[in-house]
C-alpha cells in the first residue's frame, strides 16, 4: 500500500487556466489544419449555454445528471475506490423510477413524487451492492465488477422497455409514460426547467457535509489516504470501502430518479448518455473534491452543450471537446508532477 | 464442432489484451485501459486498412503503432513520473474512446452506408487441415488465431524459462530486490507496457476485420474490461489466460448461439451472460488467486522504505 493515495488538492488555478490554454490551443491547431473555423467553433462552444434561456437550460438540465455522476465516482474516491459503475446504477435507478411511477399511478402527487425518488436512489445503491459485497467479501477488485454491471444494465433496462411496459407506439425501445403526479414539479415553464437541480445540489452538500464534518466521513477519508494505519486506528476498513461504493451507486441512482421524473417521463433507452465519462473526468479534474465538483461539473456541462452546437452547426465532431477535456485532464494531472519538484 | 472452430475464433481478441495485460503486470504496471486502446486500436486499424486500399496488415500494423503510443505514455507518467497508475488508466480509457470516434468521423465523415474493409481470409496449415475434423476445426483459420496461440506459448516460455523472464517476474514482485540485483525496473516496465498496449492495440484491430468490416462505436462492448478480469483469472500467467480465454469465448460464442436460436430465455438476458458469467466466476476463486505483488504500484527507488 502506498503511504499517500489520494489526489492532491485543488491548488492555485495557474495550472488549470494553462492546462486548459494549452489543450485548447492544441485542439485549435489541429482543427485549423483541417480547414475548420476555429474561432467560430470556440465561440459557438463556450458560448452557446450562456446566449439564449434555452441554452441556459439546457446546460442546466445536463449539469444535473453530470454532477450526480461525479459525486457517485468521487464518494468512493475518497476511500480510493474506483466507481466505473455510475452508468449501470443510473440506468437501475431510472428502471426503479420508472417502475414506480407507472405501478403506483392514482396515488396523489405527495406520495408518489417520493416513491419514485425513493425508488430510484433504493435501486442505484442495490446496483452497487453487488460490487460492494463482492468486495467486502471476496476482495474483489471494484473497477472490474463495477463496469460489468454496467452491461448487464443494458440487458435489464432494453427487457423493461420492450417486455415490462413497453410503448408499442414508439419506434426506440421505451416505456409507457409514469403517471402525471410523479413528474418533478417545474421551476421555470417555458423553456422548462424542473426541480431536479434542486435535489441534485441539496444531495451536493449534503455529500459534502458528510464526507468532510463527520466522524463517519473522517473515517471513509482515513481509510482512502492510508487504510493500514487507518485499519490501526481501529476504523473497519474492510466496510468503509464497500459501503462508500453503495453510496455512490444511490448518487448516480437519483440522477436516473431525475433523468425519468424530471426529463423524459418514461424509461428511454440511452437514458444514460455520455454520463459516466463526463463524470469521471468532473471527479479526477476536481482532484477528487467534493467542493470542487459542482463547479467543474457546470464547466464541464457547458462544454458538452456547446460541442453539440457545434456540430450541429459547423459538423465537427463532437469528440473534439472530449479529446480536449482529455488533454486538459492529463495536463492538470501532470501538474502535480511539477509541484512535487 | 462448428462450435469449437467458432470458439478459436472468439479467442484472439481475449487473449491479445489478456497477455498485453500480463505482460505490463508482471512488471507492476496495472493497466486498466484495455477498453479506450481496443476501441482506438479498432478504429484505426479499420482506417489503416480502409486507406491503404483493403490492406490489413496496414491496418494491424497501425493499431499497434498506436497501441504502443497509448502503452508509452501509460509508462512514462506512471514510471517515469510516478503518478497514480488507475487515474491515469482511466484517463487514457477517456481519451481513447474519444478518439476513436474522432478520428473514424474526421476520416470518414457522415455516411449512410458504412465503407467496408475486407476480412481476414482464412490460411488453411498445408497437411493438417486435411485431418477429418480437427483439420476444419483448428488449422483452416485467420492468421491472428495461429498467431494468439503461438504467442501464448513463446510468452509462456519466455516468462518461465529465460532469464529476461524470471526478470521480469522479479520486478513485479519485489523491484527493490530485482533493482539490488542490477535489473533495470524502469527499462522492464517501460518494454513490457508499450509491447502489453501493443498486442492490445491488434486486439481491437482484429475486431473490425473478423465481424463488422467496418467500425462502429460500441465494436468492444466491454471486451477491454473482460481482458483485465480475464488476466486476473488466468494468475498472471499465458498458459492460463489462454485457457481463460478459451471460456470467454465459448461463453459469448454460447450468447450468441442462443441469441440466434432462441431458445425461450429472454435475449436481453442472454446478452447478460458473458458479464454475469465474470462476476460468478470471480467470487470463489478471487482470494485464491496469484496476483503479482507488486502490481498497480510505483516503485520509487529513491524511496527506501515502501510499505
Amino acid at each position: 500500500m502506498n503511504t499517500r493515495r489520494h489526489l492532491p488538492p485543488a491548488g492555485d488555478a495557474v495550472p488549470y487556466l494553462a492546462a486548459v490554454a494549452v489543450a485548447f490551443g492544441a485542439a485549435g491547431i489541429f482543427l485549423a489544419a483541417l480547414g475548420f473555423d476555429v474561432v467560430r467553433a470556440y465561440s459557438t462552444i463556450l458560448l452557446t449555454s450562456f446566449r439564449t434561456a434555452n441554452g441556459v437550460i439546457q446546460t442546466l438540465l445536463k449539469f444535473v445528471p453530470v454532477l450526480l455522476l461525479a459525486l457517485a465516482f468521487t464518494v468512493p474516491l475518497a476511500a480510493w475506490k474506483f466507481n466505473i459503475g455510475g452508468e449501470g446504477q443510473l440506468i437501475a435507478g431510472a428502471v426503479g423510477s420508472a417502475a414506480a411511477g407507472i405501478l403506483l399511478a392514482g396515488l396523489p402527487a405527495a406520495a408518489i413524487l417520493p416513491a419514485v425518488v425513493v425508488a430510484g436512489v433504493g435501486a442505484g445503491a442495490l446496483w452497487a451492492a453487488l460490487p460492494a459485497w463482492l468486495l467486502y467479501r471476496f476482495g474483489v477488485s471494484e473497477i472490474l465488477t463495477t463496469v460489468l454491471m454496467n452491461f448487464v444494465s443494458f440487458g435489464v433496462m432494453d427487457y423493461v422497455a420492450t417486455e415490462g411496459w413497453p410503448d408499442t407506439a414508439a419506434g426506440h425501445p421505451t416505456t409507457i409514460p409514469i403517471a402525471p403526479a410523479a413528474r418533478l414539479p417545474l421551476l421555470v415553464a417555458s423553456p422548462p426547467l424542473h426541480a431536479g437541480i434542486l435535489l441534485a445540489l441539496g444531495a451536493a452538500g449534503a455529500v459534502a457535509v458528510f464526507v468532510y464534518r463527520t466522524a463517519a466521513g473522517y473515517e471513509l477519508r482515513a481509510t482512502g489516504a492510508n487504510a493500514r494505519a487507518a485499519m490501526l486506528h481501529g476504523i473497519p476498513v474492510g466496510r468503509i470501502a464497500p459501503l462508500a461504493l453503495v453510496l455512490g451507486g444511490a448518487l448516480a441512482g437519483l440522477a436516473g430518479a431525475i433523468e425519468v421524473a424530471g426529463v423524459h417521463h418514461r424509461l428511454i433507452e440511452g437514458v444514460q448518455s455520455n454520463y459516466l465519462l463526463l463524470s469521471i473526468l468532473v471527479g479526477l479534474l476536481a482532484r477528487g473534491n467534493l467542493v470542487a465538483v459542482p463547479p467543474v461539473a457546470f464547466a464541464i456541462a457547458v462544454l458538452d452543450v456547446g460541442a453539440r452546437a457545434m456540430q450541429r452547426t459547423m459538423m465537427i465532431p463532437v469528440e473534439v471537446v472530449f479529446v480536449v477535456e482529455g488533454l486538459v485532464l492529463v495536463f492538470v494531472l501532470l501538474s502535480d508532477v511539477v509541484r512535487r519538484r | 464442432m462448428t462450435f469449437i472452430r467458432l470458439v478459436m475464433l472468439t479467442l484472439v481478441p481475449y487473449v491479445l489484451a489478456g497477455q498485453g495485460t500480463m505482460l505490463a503486470g508482471r512488471a507492476g504496471v496495472f493497466n486498466v485501459a484495455q477498453e479506450g486502446i481496443m476501441l482506438t486500436g479498432a478504429s484505426v486499424g479499420f482506417l489503416g486498412a480502409y486507406l491503404s486500399g483493403g490492406n490489413l496488415l496496414d491496418g494491424m500494423l497501425l493499431a499497434m503503432v498506436v497501441g504502443g503510443l497509448f502503452g508509452l505514455v501509460l509508462a512514462a507518467f506512471t514510471t517515469t513520473l510516478k503518478m497514480d497508475q488507475f487515474v491515469v488508466g482511466l484517463s487514457l480509457f477517456f481519451i481513447g474512446l474519444a478518439l476513436s470516434t474522432l478520428l473514424y468521423r474526421l476520416a470518414v465523415g457522415v455516411t449512410l452506408t458504412p465503407p467496408l474493409i475486407p476480412t481476414l481470409r482464412d490460411i488453411p496449415v498445408p497437411g493438417l487441415s486435411r485431418l477429418p475434423v480437427l483439420g476444419e476445426v483448428f488449422f483452416r483459420h485467420n492468421a491472428l488465431v495461429y498467431a494468439a496461440v503461438v504467442l501464448s506459448a513463446v510468452l509462456y516460455l519466455l516468462l518461465y524459462h529465460t532469464a529476461p523472464g524470471l526478470a521480469l517476474q522479479a520486478v513485479g514482485e519485489n523491484p527493490m530486490a530485482a533493482d539490488s540485483l542490477g535489473i533495470n525496473v524502469a527499462v522492464m516496465r517501460y518494454a513490457t507496457t508499450v509491447a502489453g498496449s501493443m498486442l492490445i492495440g491488434l486486439a481491437g484491430a482484429y475486431l473490425p476485420m473478423v465481424y463488422t468490416a467496418t467500425f462502429t462505436d460500441g465494436i468492444v462492448r466491454g471486451r477491454g474490461w473482460l481482458s483485465i478480469a480475464l488476466t486476473f483469472f488466468g494468475g498472471w500467467s499465458p498458459h492460463l489466460i489462454l485457457l481463460g480465454a478459451l471460456f470467454f469465448a465459448a461463453v459469448e460464442v454460447l450468447a450468441f448461439r442462443v441469441q440466434v436460436t432462441g431458445v425461450g430465455v429472454p435475449y436481453q438476458l442472454i446478452l447478460m451472460l458473458p458479464y454475469l458469467a465474470t462476476m460468478a466466476v470471480m467470487m470463489p476463486t478471487f482470494r485464491r488467486l496469484r496476483v503479482p505483488a507488486f502490481l498497480g504500484r510505483n516503485y520509487d527507488r529513491e524511496r527506501r522504505l515502501q510499505v
